[in-house]
């Protein structure tokens, strides 16, 4: 759908694009990212010609756009800005009709389109079609921007950073929208962004670039579980440690704060405890605060009436991990072994949490669905 | 006889004159203004000098400028009319200039990514955006205009300006109110009108 071929831009003797080369198939969600001045935007503006290259080839539909008229050309391709751009002395409707109007359509069409596009973004056209941009909220100034780049139904629509300016509730309510736009209309979207959540919300390919290079293209799963340089794992930060399991450790999924006592508690005091929480296993602290097994309701059945303390009923040994493990393994240790929980120990051996096989489904249900779960 | 037996039918058609010489130098000053305006926001970089050059020439004052035109075209209307539309023209052109200049940058890509043509987007975006700014410099040039045809009677054509010339010579204070008055009046008559005018346009245009 969209071909780069070796294309370069220089502005004097700053090298904007470096013979960058990548596809854009037929309806995929491609997301543009990486640091300022990384040549994102421009790659955005080179395929509808607003940038025009020094070198190198860019193919739309097949077709060279060097050989189309650039006004023509964007006439098919749906752009959308972050300044959002509205003409504040024409009319929502009129807005939403520059580009039908040029390319022809009666005054009965454009009113339907009108009408579709704004009832897709829940407007009514009653009250908004004749409304000034200004008399209308940032954000839906923006749903309008996003429905004049669809008017003409193109089958490329380009946006730069178009929710960047907005407020995060609204951004992430445009976000859903725009992916239900996506599947409903399935239009090729060339989308540039800085935002990585945003990225992995929406993309179901990322180009990151970097110094007028593409680093890497990938889907976001792929970029989450392979990020190709240190500069992407840095930008996914706060993502990786909430989603790829496998740079996760116990610490992040485990109960914390378990039941617990004192080797020197009474038994009945330590009995009550496990009835209040409702649980059949307590674990065992030495008094040095350091872990020591745990005591199942059982073992207090069979040997508590002898014993004044928990310490004298005979402990069971866990399966045990350090907080700084990984997830992945405590998840393992749990599935190997009879017990319920695997224990999470700091490093000076006194208990953090438990890891159990409900901490296990979340992790798994995380790493399967992002973290909308 | 009251001073207006004598003098009421002068007054009137000194009016006219003087009124016709502002709408017709206004209105020339104001097509060439704005072509001009329009080309030189085309390129900006011709601006940087042309501005300047005009603001300089702006000072020449109206009186000297008269007199010169005077001496190669002679004692004509056309004299007159030629020399308030070029003065007419200046805060038209810087206006126009601005206000095409002043149109956000983020329209203009709108407009471009929107596969406007050059025209379309001066048409359909940027004239309309700038239209306060240029109907602001028409009221400036308007109002001016009114003061200055008072130099038309200096070359004996006529308006307002006679009136308080022979006062002044003739040291005849009414004569001079006579004049004066019903300029002050027509300036801020035709200000007030444009500003209207202004109002009006600006809302149809929900800028």
């Amino acid at each position: 759908m969209i071909r780069f071929e070796e294309v370069v831009k220089k502005y004097g003797d700053a090298v904007i694009l470096d013979q960058i080369s990548f596809e854009i198939k037929e309806g995929e969600f491609a997301v543009l990212i990486g640091p300022s001045g990384c040549g994102k935007t421009t790659t955005l503006k080179t395929i509808n010609r607003l940038i025009e290259p020094e070198a190198g080839r860019i193919y739309v539909e097949g077709k060279d756009i060097m050989d189309a008229n650039p006004v023509q050309l964007r006439r098919k391709i749906g752009y959308v800005i972050q300044e959002i751009g509205l003409f504040p002395n024409m009319t929502v409707a009129q807005n939403i009709a520059v580009v039908p109007k040029r390319l022809k359509y009666s005054k009965e069409e454009i009113e339907q389109i009108t009408r579709d596009l704004l009832d897709m973004v829940n407007m009514s056209y009653e009250e908004y079609a004749h409304k000034y941009p200004s008399e209308l909220s940032g954000g839906q100034q923006q749903r309008i921007g996003v429905l004049r780049a669809l008017a003409a139904s193109p089958p490329i629509v380009l946006m730069d950073e178009p929710f960047g300016a907005l407020d995060p509730m609204t951004r992430n309510v445009l976000q859903d929208e725009i992916i239900r736009l996506h599947k409903k209309l399935k239009k090729t979207i060339v989308f540039v962004t800085h935002d990585m959540d945003e990225a992995l919300k929406l993309a179901d390919t990322i180009i990151f670039m970097d110094q007028g290079k593409i680093v890497q293209m990938a889907g976001p799963d792929e970029m989450l579980e392979n990020p190709a340089s240190d500069l992407i794992k840095q930008f996914m930060g706060k993502r990786l440690s909430e989603n790829g399991v496998n740079s996760l450790t116990a610490a992040d999924f485990m109960k914390s704060h378990p039941a617990s006592a004192y080797r020197s508690d009474g038994v009945k005091k330590s009995t009550q405890i496990m009835a209040r929480r409702q649980i059949d296993t307590l674990l065992i602290k030495n008094e040095d605060e350091t872990y020591a097994g745990s005591v199942t309701i059982g073992n207090i059945r069979k040997f508590g009436k002898q014993a004044q303390t928990i310490g004298e009923i005979p402990v069971t040994p866990n399966a045990v991990s350090y907080t700084k493990d990984d997830a992945a393994d405590s998840f393992e240790k749990l599935l190997d072994s009879d017990s319920d929980f695997v224990v999470v120990l700091h490093d000076n051996d006194t208990i953090a949490g438990i890891v159990t096989k409900t901490s296990m489904a979340r992790a798994m249900a995380d790493a399967l669905w992002g973290d909308e779960s | 006889m009251t001073f207006f037996d004598l003098y009421g039918q002068k007054i009137i058609t000194a009016i006219g004159v003087h009124f016709l010489y502002v709408l017709i130098s206004v209105s020339i000053g104001f097509v060439v203004a704005l072509v001009l305006g329009i080309l030189l926001s085309r390129v900006p970089r011709m601006a940087r000098f042309v501005l300047p050059l005009i603001s300089i020439f702006q000072t020449i004052p109206g009186v000297v400028f008269i007199g010169v035109l005077f001496l190669y075209l002679g004692m004509k209307p056309v004299t007159v009319i030629t020399a308030l539309a070029i003065y007419a023209m200046f805060p038209i052109l810087k206006n126009t200039y601005v206000g095409l200049m002043e149109v956000d940058a983020s329209l203009i890509e709108a407009a471009r990514g929107c596969g406007m043509s050059p025209l379309e987007r001066l048409f359909e975006v940027e004239l309309p955006l700038a239209v306060p700014s240029i109907i602001g410099g028409l009221r400036m040039s308007t109002v001016y205009t009114v003061s200055w045809a008072v130099l038309a009677s200096m070359i004996g054509l006529g308006g307002l300006g006679e009136f308080i010339y022979i006062g002044i010579a003739t040291n005849n204070n009414a004569l001079i109110v006579a004049g004066a008055v019903p300029a002050a009046v027509m300036a801020v008559v035709l200000s007030l009108l444009i500003d209207l005018f202004k109002r009006r346009s600006v809302r149809k245009a929900g800028v």
